[in-house]
């Protein structure tokens, strides 16, 4: 009892103090945070990290899947669209790929936090603009991130505060419109706000670029709708979907965002200028095996610095052929097809595409398979076939028997026998004037990277993949090893949106126009000059950006998904050795339906995903989920 | 100790009449009849006719999707007796209102609608190496016919969304019901998709141009090559 009353008077004695005023031990003020620029930092490397960058980590399941078991097949996003295959996989698009729906809120909610704080903070009035700008940066990178999936969504501004009350955090979907306004707003406060400078934070010249490309989207989205009509509560009430008639003011918002980052003279093409096609392949994959050594053409950098966990990535292990493996039991996932292929122009014939033709009859929508009657064209070497095709083709993917790593990579599918009997994608060997010939172009599962089943590891559609491909050291057979770096935004991109925007819409300067992408071809070796029509720009915009992950979101702004994946097989090119040419060594090749594999087709619902969670946060669900 | 027990007890004897509702043992049926000729109207399986039923009792509450079988009929037997708002939607049909119905034991509820196009005097053959389908539309909205198509497959469920192999015209006109069309597959240059001595189902079917309308097809037929 004494005791106790002790303690009480010492109490009693000390409440007078400051014990109301405590500061809580466990949590940072804002002030203090942000108040200190290494803070700052801190706060922003974490939202930078959150950012919806679809780099080397982003995969079906989101963004940064480089944590402890990023074991997802090395399905890439590639492979849901016409550029590429996975050697194993047959998947197509699920309802929940690709999503990003909480960990965008989570975003919106972090740089809330930073925004609302800004007012308050006892820093220099340019400080605050700087710190503004960048916010707005991040909120219109998030809310883009979630328009292209979502359509109009909640836009929560500031920060939420909960007291007790949980239906009033609830905040209904603002409409489609609404939802690109509000991006199109935070992108001018950046641009407003933001310095001139370059670097790996956000500057005036990564705002306009991040406009540039979502102010197209979204006039993509008004002026395309049409081609896919969808019904139901969503789209009378607004939330999906734009009026035509608001293409113009999005088109001319993009345009005009490109324009300044053209006028910036920060920026150009890297190597424009190219002696030769060898040059201008080995410059392009020069840029994406370190985008750091392409500064001008830079406009907005992911590192990654450190291999680890969380950290590295692991594009290197998944994508790079068979026979340079090094003891990593997973290689040779990403099989560019022949649709991709058959893309890129011939300097002999500008502005066309340019079908691999593989018979005398020419027939390049022949998918049958080898067919003894028709009279195959022979070659000298397994690439001889692409002689004269697009630059970038030689930079993008590997063709059969070209170097990489020092190393011919050897894709074949088979064998003509000397009496025409053909041996194609069955494991076997001929011998003939005492010389043995393999189905797979060499005798063990070390010496080859095409056609054979074993492990998954050799491409199926006849083309490996280099683009992006770190050739300067050899594999690290363990995961998050890889350490290149992304370009999210290239200014090659912009000067493509420039172009596609001005071309849809007949608004802006169409020399100009004409001349940006003539510059992009001019420096993938092409001599000659196309006109500016909406199918040179989108060809153009295809070949350049592959893989870039750009393909999925030209398909669904533009809807073009619906008609171009209905019941779609993709294709592949069988290089075949033919043995009726002995003594010459002769090579023929056969267009084909990918082997095993089943056709495509896009559920036109898909144009918008499902929002998760709708009985618990009371929004309207997107049509036909 | 003792307490514990009695207390566990209780929640364990509890639990039991709190969960004790019905599964899921009513049944919603029926099929989809063409108001003039009475046959049932062919849908599609993949991106075709679905009924959307939302039931009562619960706000906000998330609709449930039932797909309708090719030959125009559809079936769930997994659903909870209670009273449902049901619609067919996207349908090959002119629309259809919403009714509030009382599913309970074996409910059955037949559609009688319009379909966009009616499919008339199809026939399909195998004329040497060529399958041939020849068909007359009549139309009963004034938007225009945007395509027909004939369609193989190995599977009796073939339509525009499952093929192997079509061959389609784009039409975009309103059609004269007196016109004959005719649509046809060459098999040699298919010959990888139809291999010579296997069975195969064609389907003819024509979608009219108005949102997201679906196909209508004639019934479907199966040819040997």
């Amino acid at each position: 009892m004494r005791r106790f009353i002790l303690l009480v008077a010492g109490l009693a004695l000390f409440s007078c103090n400051r014990v109301l005023e405590l500061k809580p031990t466990d949590k940072i003020r804002a002030e203090d945070l942000f108040g200190d620029p290494a803070g700052v930092k801190l706060y922003m490397a974490n939202l930078y990290y959150q950012l919806p960058i679809e780099d080397f980590t982003y995969f079906r399941a989101g963004f940064n899947q480089n944590g402890g078991d990023p074991n997802n097949g090395g399905f890439a996003p590639a492979m849901v669209t016409d550029e590429a295959v996975h050697s194993e996989f047959g998947d197509f698009i699920g309802n929940n790929d690709f999503a990003w729906w909480e960990p965008a809120y989570k975003l919106i909610r972090d740089v809330n936090i930073l925004s609302d704080a800004i007012p308050s903070l006892s820093i220099t009035e340019d400080e605050k603009k700087a710190l503004t700008g960048e916010s707005a940066f991040i909120k219109a990178f998030a809310y883009f991130g979630l328009a292209k999936r979502y359509g109009g969504v909640p836009l929560i501004k500031s920060t939420q505060k909960y007291e007790g009350d949980v239906e009033s955090l609830k905040v209904p979907r603002s409409t489609e419109k609404e939802t690109w306004d509000y991006v199109m707003e935070q992108c001018d406060l950046a641009i407003a706000s933001l310095g001139e400078g370059t670097g790996r934070r956000a500057t005036k010249w990564t705002a306009c670029a991040l406009k540039s490309r979502a102010a197209l989207h979204a006039a993509s989205v008004a002026k395309f709708g049409p081609r896919a009509t969808m019904s139901g509560d969503a789209v009378t009430q607004q939330l999906i979907g734009l009026d035509a008639s608001a293409a113009n003011s999005y088109y001319d918002a993009s345009i005009k965002a490109s324009e300044m980052l053209m006028a910036s003279g920060k920026f150009g093409l890297y190597e424009p200028d190219p002696a030769s096609p060898e040059v201008a392949a080995e410059n392009y994959r020069k840029m994406f095996q370190d985008p750091n050594t392409a500064a001008i053409e830079a406009i907005f950098i992911k590192g990654f610095t450190l291999p680890g966990n969380n950290q590295g990535h692991n594009y290197d292990i998944w994508y790079q052929p068979a026979q340079v493996a090094n003891g990593w039991p997973h290689p040779g996932r990403m099989n560019p097809t022949l649709d991709l292929v058959d893309l890129y122009e011939r300097y002999d014939n500008p502005g066309q595409p340019a079908p691999v033709v593989t018979t005398a009859e020419g027939n390049v929508n022949d998918y049958n398979g080898y067919n003894p009657a028709l009279n195959y064209i022979r070659f000298d070497t397994p690439n001889d076939i692409f002689k004269g095709k697009d630059a970038r083709l030689w930079g993008t993917a590997i063709l059969p028997g070209t170097s990489f790593k020092e190393t011919p990579i050897i894709i074949q599918a088979g064998f003509v026998k000397p009496d025409g009997q053909a041996v194609i994608r069955t494991n076997d060997q001929v011998t003939v004037n005492g010389a043995t010939y393999y189905t797979y172009g060499a005798p063990s599962t070390t010496m080859y990277s095409g056609f054979d089943t074993y492990g998954g590891n050799n491409t199926r559609s006849g083309f490996s993949f280099k683009k992006f491909m770190n050739q300067a050291s050899p594999i690290t057979a363990g995961w998050n090893q890889s350490t290149s770096d992304f370009m999210e935004f290239r200014f090659a991109e912009i000067l493509l949106n420039y172009a596609e925007a001005v071309v849809e819409s007949g608004q802006g300067d169409a020399a100009a126009a004409a001349k940006a992408l003539n510059d992009i071809r001019k420096r993938a070796g092409h001599t000659v000059n196309i006109p500016l029509t909406a199918a040179n720009v989108q060809r153009e915009r295809r070949v350049e950006l592959a893989f870039e992950n750009k393909r999925y979101w030209d398909l669904i702004r533009r809807r073009e998904y619906h008609t171009e994946f209905n019941n779609r097989m993709m294709h592949a090119l069988l290089p075949l050795l033919d043995l009726r040419a002995l003594p010459a060594r002769k090579y023929i090749f056969v267009r084909a339906n990918v082997p095993n594999a089943n056709s495509k087709t896009f559920e036109p619902k898909l144009y918008y995903k499902p929002i998760p969670g709708i009985g618990a946060n009371g929004l309207v669900q997107n049509p036909q989920y | 100790m003792k307490k514990m027990i009695i207390c566990m007890a209780a929640l364990v004897f509890m639990a039991c009449e709190k969960d004790n509702y019905d599964g899921p043992n009513a049944a919603l049926s029926g099929s989809f009849i063409d108001a003039e000729t009475k046959a049932l109207v062919e849908q599609d399986i993949i991106r075709g006719t679905t009924i959307e039923i939302a039931e009562h009792g619960y706000d906000p509450v998330e609709k449930q999707i039932l797909i309708v079988k090719n030959d125009g009929t559809y079936a769930n037997s997994l659903l909870f007796a209670n009273t449902y708002t049901v619609q067919p939607v996207r349908g090959n049909f002119i629309d259809v209102a919403p009714q509030d119905v009382q599913i309970s034991g074996n409910t059955t509820l037949d559609f009688t609608v319009v379909p966009y196009i009616r499919i008339k005097e199809a026939s399909i053959v195998k004329n040497g190496t060529t399958v041939v389908a020849t068909f007359k539309l009549q139309q009963n909205v004034t938007t225009h016919v945007k395509k027909i198509g004939l369609y193989a497959h190995q599977d009796s469920r073939v339509g525009e969304p499952m093929r192997f192999v079509a061959a389609e015209s784009e039409i975009n006109a309103v059609v004269d019901p007196n016109h004959v069309y005719t649509l046809s597959i060459d098999l040699p240059s298919n010959s990888s998709q139809l291999k010579p001595g296997k069975s195969y189902y064609f389907r003819v079917g024509a979608v009219i141009d108005n949102g997201d309308a679906k196909f209508n097809y004639a019934p479907v037929v199966q040819l040997d090559i």
